[in-house]
């Protein structure tokens, strides 16, 4: 009897902790939404939510793929060259200023299975080479960077099709397209993790690598689908972008890489894996817009972005790691 | 009652071995032997190559990428990395380019201070607050462009007067490149500051096993902000050598020379898991990277594969010189 009694107040005070800990982020995306809302009169308009979820979109899709990577405890570095080399293709495969190929889904499709395929080729030599993912994440965005100037050939190709320019600019309920999609992708996202063994596995496979091997769980084709799962849903924010500028650019992702690693980070999805989601994540998404939308409507410079970025992100990390001092003390 | 859990450090065999194995040899002669066999190629793809005038061009143009190099290699030595490098020379040639101007020749010196102290942030970041070193110098490359771009404006800020840094860009009897002579001097006085003191051996010991170094009573928190201090300094140097030859400072300048540079380090045999490796390897690496890119030239190749190369480059000298029995789990 008696460690059932011992056991169940420790248990409720461990969810508790869970829960508070949980609910951090999307506290502070309320406390800004406030805080901005009272500075600035643009920003408390329906007409600037609207715009805000727009703005999320790209990013929120781009995310949920650095999710997956970052609950392993990897890190992927690979977006920007991933985007660009995504971006370039579907551009050239639809109807476009510089080709006769009108390949319309197809084209989306092509260039969606070419970035899981870059996804696909970091995954493999993190396995099989055993080179840190964000090394090989570093080598795989280059050669991404470099298939999309190939493809690029100093002509900028417009994106004529219509259907794909609709979705920057169709709206439905006031949200556009890609905001739809975003939100699709996010509840596909949160159902492999949630109820998937991939999801589960990544999970666990961030959390206690070793103990999972031992238990006899083959970790290296979950880890191989993981990163290019994370390049598939990095093809698909690439169409997206190529939507939104209504035409294909090398430099189409470059934010998305930092971006992207800082929104996760922010929304709770820690660095050293298996802590965190697809929710917490999109959180971060959101609070990360947010802030964007509103240093600009105060005034504050978008170069300053960045920065703002690269501070958040040390801040997180730091605060993530503070309770897991002693876990690893080793920090490379 | 003890758990039958015992974590062996794999890393014991790296120690206890007397000399480098064969292959390890092999590893370390790789980087000479691919810059002599790409001469050889170059030379006779191109019979000019050889030729005084196009050699001087080729070590002048390994020289910034050398210099960035060589202080990240430190950092990558003690088990770090530095992503950063590329923007804080970005960052340097906008604060020299607008320095210049009232500070004369101490701008120099100014911008390569505060590159080492930007540099030594970043690693007192690293070690008090216990972050990974690529994602703290992940964040400063964002802060260091973001900063480049606020206070330039975005625009490239042009230099007048280059006298007080002519210096980084002339060629000694009008042969031997000034650049070229920095760089060399850079990493023989890192060289020799680190075979001469006991720097060495701490900083091997921390690359090859943190947890033992810390153990043996080496201070290793103030020799990692160190080694992220140099890298800044080296980054800073960078970046006035760059405004030197092109008479102006660039908020996005040298952002391209950060995949360049890590592929100087690790093709140069220098293990991305610390503690094996040196210095000299990494101007060997930079001199086969420059090589490399006027070889895709001279043999026609478009410029756009010269990003793919990179890449192909570094993860295959990364699997290369891994230390594979110090690596239990892959992240």
């Amino acid at each position: 009897m008696a460690p059932l009694v011992d056991t169940r107040p420790a248990r409720s005070r461990l969810r508790r902790g869970v829960s508070v800990r949980d609910a951090g982020p999307p506290i502070a995306l309320l406390v800004i939404v406030v805080v901005l809302s009272l500075l600035s009169p643009q920003f408390r308009t329906t007409g600037n939510a609207l715009n805000i979820l727009d703005a999320a979109a790209v990013l929120a899709v781009v995310t949920c793929g650095t999710t997956f990577v970052l609950l392993l405890g990897s890190i992927d570095l690979s977006a920007a060259g991933v985007m660009g080399a995504s971006s370039l293709v579907v551009a050239v495969l639809v109807e476009n200023s510089r080709n006769n190929l009108d390949l319309g889904i197809l084209g989306i499709l092509i260039a969606v299975v070419l970035a899981a395929a870059l996804g696909c080729v970091s995954g493999l030599l993190v396995v099989l080479l055993k080179v840190p993912s964000f090394m090989t994440t570093l080598g795989v965005s280059a050669i991404g960077l470099g298939i999309a100037t190939l493809v690029f050939d100093g002509v900028q190709p417009g994106v004529v099709d219509p259907s794909l320019r609709s979705w920057a600019t169709g709206r439905l309920l006031g949200l556009t397209y890609l905001t739809w999609i975003a939100v699709v992708c996010v509840l596909i996202a949160w159902f492999v993790q949630r109820y998937t063994r991939l999801g589960r596995y990544a999970m666990a496979i961030g959390g206690a690598e070793e103990v999972l091997a031992l238990s006899g769980v083959r970790v290296g084709p979950y880890k191989v689908a993981v990163f290019t799962m994370a390049g598939a849903f990095y093809g698909l924010g690439a169409v997206m972008v190529t939507s939104q500028l209504g035409s294909g650019l090398v430099q189409s992702g470059a934010s998305y890489t930092f971006a992207s690693i800082t929104a996760a980070v922010v929304g709770g999805t820690l660095l050293v894996g298996g802590r965190g989601g697809v929710l917490h994540s999109t959180v971060g998404v959101l609070l990360l817009t947010v802030l964007t939308n509103g240093l600009v409507l105060i005034g504050v410079s978008p170069y300053v972005q960045g920065g703002v970025q690269g501070l958040i992100v040390v801040v997180a990390v730091a605060v993530a790691a503070a309770p897991l001092r002693h876990r690893n003390q080793v920090v490379k | 009652m003890s758990a039958p859990v015992t974590i062996r450090p794999s890393s014991d065999a790296a120690v206890v071995k007397g000399g480098p194995t064969r292959s390890e040899s092999l590893t370390s002669l790789m980087p000479v032997l691919a810059l002599v066999s790409l001469v050889i190629a170059l030379a006779a793809a191109k019979p000019g190559f050889l030729s005084q005038p196009s050699m001087t061009a080729v070590v002048d143009a390994a020289a910034p990428l050398a210099v960035l190099a060589a202080g990240a290699t430190i950092a990558v030595l003690c088990g770090g990395i530095d992503l950063s490098i590329a923007a804080l020379a970005s960052l340097s040639s906008v604060l020299l380019a607008m320095w210049l101007p009232t500070l004369g020749g101490l701008a120099s010196v100014a911008v390569v201070g505060v590159a080492a102290a930007a540099g030594a942030l970043q690693g007192a970041a690293h070690v008090f607050l216990r972050i990974p070193s690529f994602i703290v110098t992940l964040g400063g490359m964002s802060l260091f462009s973001s900063i480049a771009l606020v206070i330039s404006g975005a625009a490239p800020v042009p230099v007048i007067d280059d006298g007080p840094i002519r210096w980084g860009f002339t060629r000694i009897f009008d042969v031997v490149p000034s650049a070229a002579v920095v760089a060399v001097v850079v990493v023989a006085v890192l060289a020799l500051l680190i075979k001469a003191t006991p720097l060495g051996s701490w900083i091997t010991a921390t690359g090859y096993s943190e947890p033992a170094a810390r153990l043996a009573g080496i201070p290793v928190d103030p020799l990692k902000i160190g080694a992220f201090c140099v890298s800044g300094a080296c980054a800073g140097l960078a970046g006035v050598l760059l405004v030197a030859r092109t008479f102006s400072g660039g908020p996005t300048m040298a952002d391209s020379l950060l995949l360049p540079a890590v592929a100087a380090i690790v093709v140069g045999g220098t293990a991305i898991t610390g503690g094996h490796g040196g210095l000299w390897r990494t101007l060997v690496g930079a001199l086969v990277v420059t090589l490399l890119r006027v070889g895709l030239s001279v043999v026609g190749v478009s410029a756009a594969y010269e990003s793919i190369l990179y890449g192909a480059l570094i993860v295959a000298a990364v699997a290369l010189t891994l230390d594979r029995s110090k690596v239990m789990v892959v992240k």
